[in-house]
């Protein structure tokens, strides 16, 4: 972080609380591009919160009558792909192309994926109490594996297997609940 | 390695670089088949999507939020709650980090500060959408309601927070059965179905079984009930705790517990012992007195209703009636006791549980589960039809809460519901397939309606080609009919549906009610206005 910045940063409470409430408000969206291309919800969050310093590095140079999201997607576009530079596991999956189609498909899918994702809330209530714990310790409280494994009584393989399966139930319920029923 | 779409290979691919794990092969495999495959690419995107949503929308999990805060309530003075909910744990992994980040490199902590407020207010939005009613007032004289809350009427729904009697008798149920009658001036805070905080004023207190281990806090004690009939007195300086029937338990501040038993009393001032008397009626007797009062009005209109079905029973067109009276734990039949048509000659109950229906003696069943359900088979052809029922519908937690429902689609048959919007709807299925009607009323069952009991109607006449809807007697929505008769019922279900479309229902097919019902009627012709008014009027409780 430059001098500079430190001293916006000191002198500027009120650029501040802007940038935190733009930010915040930003944010669950920054990570969802974030992570249609590194899903990896540890990787993910880190290249967020790097993304979330080059924005406030930068914030000078917003534009408070343009919308914030699509301005922070750009940086956060520019840190994703130095961060997948520096990895050679996930440049095998985003080489030749892969993750600007991956990027321009998932905006062109985006209405579709709202009219399933709204029932997400519904179709996780109906989960039974064992698979909903596991959901919650996962995505909720950030429990690692093996926490979970243990809790379970299952290896870390099984679990991960658990998650991937009860994600297919999910996916199953709200793809059912978004075609239309006759009462 | 290579992967093809569909396969479980694909799947587990996929699943592994969610979780961080897949190889750099998989990696390298999957790469090859996304640019090679829009439908492998679709489908990707669309796992990734519910995956990264699970991850970041939190407000999916604020049940898991509101337990976290709720189970560490009881016991907590209101002052301390602020705490409890801006040190709860339910903040995002990445919000976390960015505090640190930021307030790292630019040495300054007060950011923080900025966060959590506005973290704070987000939680706080979203505890007030879900928070739910816990008891309901029941019963008011001469009444006066202090603080700034709207005017409370005899059947509002009550959610948590504080009620304030400046005069005269109230009576509020919780939702666990436990019964409260408080005199003015009196402070309540309605915590949970299952407890209460009373720092000032009386109250009489009646717990029947299955509210056992209701709790009621006062500035110096706490009172868990083990079943049974106490009063309280209690002021800021001392609390006076009076038990008439049963036995409770005191846990006063940091000493020991102790029970006391019928006829027995305790005065609790500050940290002092608990001093023993004899417990004394006589100090409590407008509230007794009100209680009969109530409890004879309410037998009066039990055997008012008792009285009008005698007569309704005699109908011929009276099909089927079912009151739910006389249900054992071991009989998982239900008696129908329209007397002049045997051609239903009793209904089965699936799960469900008995509970209390509209007055303290009258039986009613509740549906909970999915499972929950009463089944019939109604033979026959029918012109019209009307449906009756008095019902309690604790949430409407399904998109279609079923009523009254026949098996699947099948032609001439109807299903009866309420939409989770609280629309009425009646759907008619036609002869040919995909064909049929909705005849849905406006949205008549608001928040307010819930815990209450209410009288439900539908008339379908083939004849006049009109259908009605009635919600306490009057109508809510007259519309012309396009379907004709003959109406088949057939294998039928109250408060659930058996969609019979094979081994493997899907999810969606889920319509059990939530709430239960204390009478259902079905009569083999259009009832008139005024008939369906009366059939209120003779069951209103």
């Amino acid at each position: 972080m430059s001098a500079d910045s430190t001293h916006r940063f000191g002198n500027s409470s009120a650029a501040q609380q802007q940038f935190l409430s733009l930010f915040l408000r930003s944010e669950q969206e920054i990570f969802r591009y974030v992570a249609a291309l590194v899903p990896n919800t540890t990787d993910a969050e880190d290249i967020v919160q790097q993304t979330a310093l080059a924005l406030w590095e930068k914030f000078d140079a917003y534009d408070p009558a343009l919308p914030f999201t699509p301005w922070a997607c750009r940086f956060a576009r520019n840190k994703a792909h130095q961060w997948i530079e520096r990895r050679q596991r996930w440049q095998a999956l985003l080489a030749l192309g892969l993750a600007e189609e991956l990027a321009q498909r998932r905006q062109e899918l985006q209405p579709e994926f709202e009219l399933r994702l709204k029932h997400l809330e519904g179709c996780l209530g109906k989960l039974p109490q064992g698979q909903r714990s596991l959901v919650e310790g996962y995505y909720y409280e950030r429990a690692g594996i093996e926490t979970l494994a243990e809790r379970s009584g299952r290896t870390a393989a099984a679990t991960y297997k658990m998650l991937q399966r009860i994600r297919h139930t999910l996916q199953l319920c709200v793809e059912g609940q978004a075609r239309p029923e006759v009462p | 390695m290579t992967l093809s779409f569909p396969s479980p290979e694909f799947d587990d691919a996929v699943a592994a670089v969610c979780h961080g794990s897949a190889t750099e092969a998989e990696m390298r495999a999957l790469n090859v088949l996304l640019r090679s495959d829009p439908s492998a690419r679709d489908e990707y995107l669309m796992r990734v999507e519910l995956h990264t949503r699970l991850a970041s929308d939190r407000d999916l999990f604020s049940q898991a939020a509101d337990a976290a805060a709720g189970c560490r309530l009881p016991g907590i003075s209101p002052d301390d709650r602020r705490n409890i909910f801006s040190l709860n744990p339910a903040v995002p992994a990445t919000r976390r980090k960015l505090v640190q980040a930021l307030a790292l490199a630019a040495c300054l902590m007060f950011l923080a500060g900025g966060v959590w407020t506005l973290w704070f207010r987000r939680s706080a939005t979203r505890n007030g959408a879900t928070s739910s009613a816990v008891a309901m007032l029941t019963r008011a004289v001469d009444a006066r309601w202090g603080g700034k809350s709207a005017p409370l009427r005899v059947g509002s729904a009550l959610g948590p927070g504080w009620l304030r009697l400046e005069s005269g008798l109230a009576q509020v149920v919780f939702y666990s059965g436990a019964r409260l009658v408080i005199e003015g001036p009196a402070e309540l805070r309605l915590v949970s179905p299952h407890e209460a905080i009373c720092p000032i004023g009386r109250l009489l207190a009646e717990v029947p079984e299955p509210a056992r281990g209701f709790r009621l806090g006062t500035d110096h004690v706490n009172v868990v009930d083990l079943g049974t009939s106490f009063a309280i007195d209690a002021s800021h300086g001392r609390t006076e705790v009076h038990v008439f029937k049963g036995k409770v338990e005191l846990l006063p501040g940091t000493r020991a517990r102790q029970s006391l038993s019928e006829s027995e009393a305790a005065v609790v001032q500050g940290n002092a012992p608990p001093r023993l008397m004899a417990a004394s009626a006589a100090a409590f007797t407008s509230m007794f007195e009100f209680q009969q009062r109530s409890l004879a009005s309410a037998a009066f209109r039990y055997e008012q209703w008792q009285f009008a079905n005698a007569q309704i029973n005699q109908d011929p067109s009276l099909v089927v009636h079912l009151d739910f009276e006389n249900l054992s734990g071991t009989d998982w039949t239900l008696r129908n006791a329209a007397e002049k048509n045997r051609s239903v000659q009793s209904a089965t109950m699936v799960g469900c549980v008995r509970a209390e229906g509209r007055w303290r003696e009258k039986q009613a069943l509740e549906f909970q589960s999915v499972n929950d359900r009463a089944r019939m088979a109604v033979p026959g052809d029918f012109d019209a039809l009307t449906l009756s029922a008095w019902v309690c519908v604790k949430g409407l937690d399904r998109k279609f809460n079923s009523l009254f429902m026949c098996d699947g689609f099948e032609p001439g048959t109807i299903h009866w519901l309420i939409r989770n919007d609280g629309v009425l709807g009646l759907t008619v299925v036609g002869p040919g397939p995909g064909k049929f009607q909705i005849l849905a009323s406006p949205p008549v069952l608001t928040l307010d309606e819930l815990g209450r009991w209410l009288h439900l109607a539908v008339v379908l006449d083939g004849r006049s080609r009109q259908v009605v809807h009635y919600v306490n007697g009057d109508p809510v929505s007259r519309q012309a009919l396009k379907l004709g008769p003959p109406f088949r019922l057939g294998s039928a279900e109250l408060g659930n549906w058996n969609p019979r479309t094979g081994p493997d229902p899907t999810p969606f097919l889920i319509r059990n009610l939530s709430g239960s019902f204390d009478e259902f009627r079905l009569f083999s012709r259009a009832l008139s206005d005024a008939e369906v008014r009366e059939l209120y009027a003779k069951g209103k409780p």
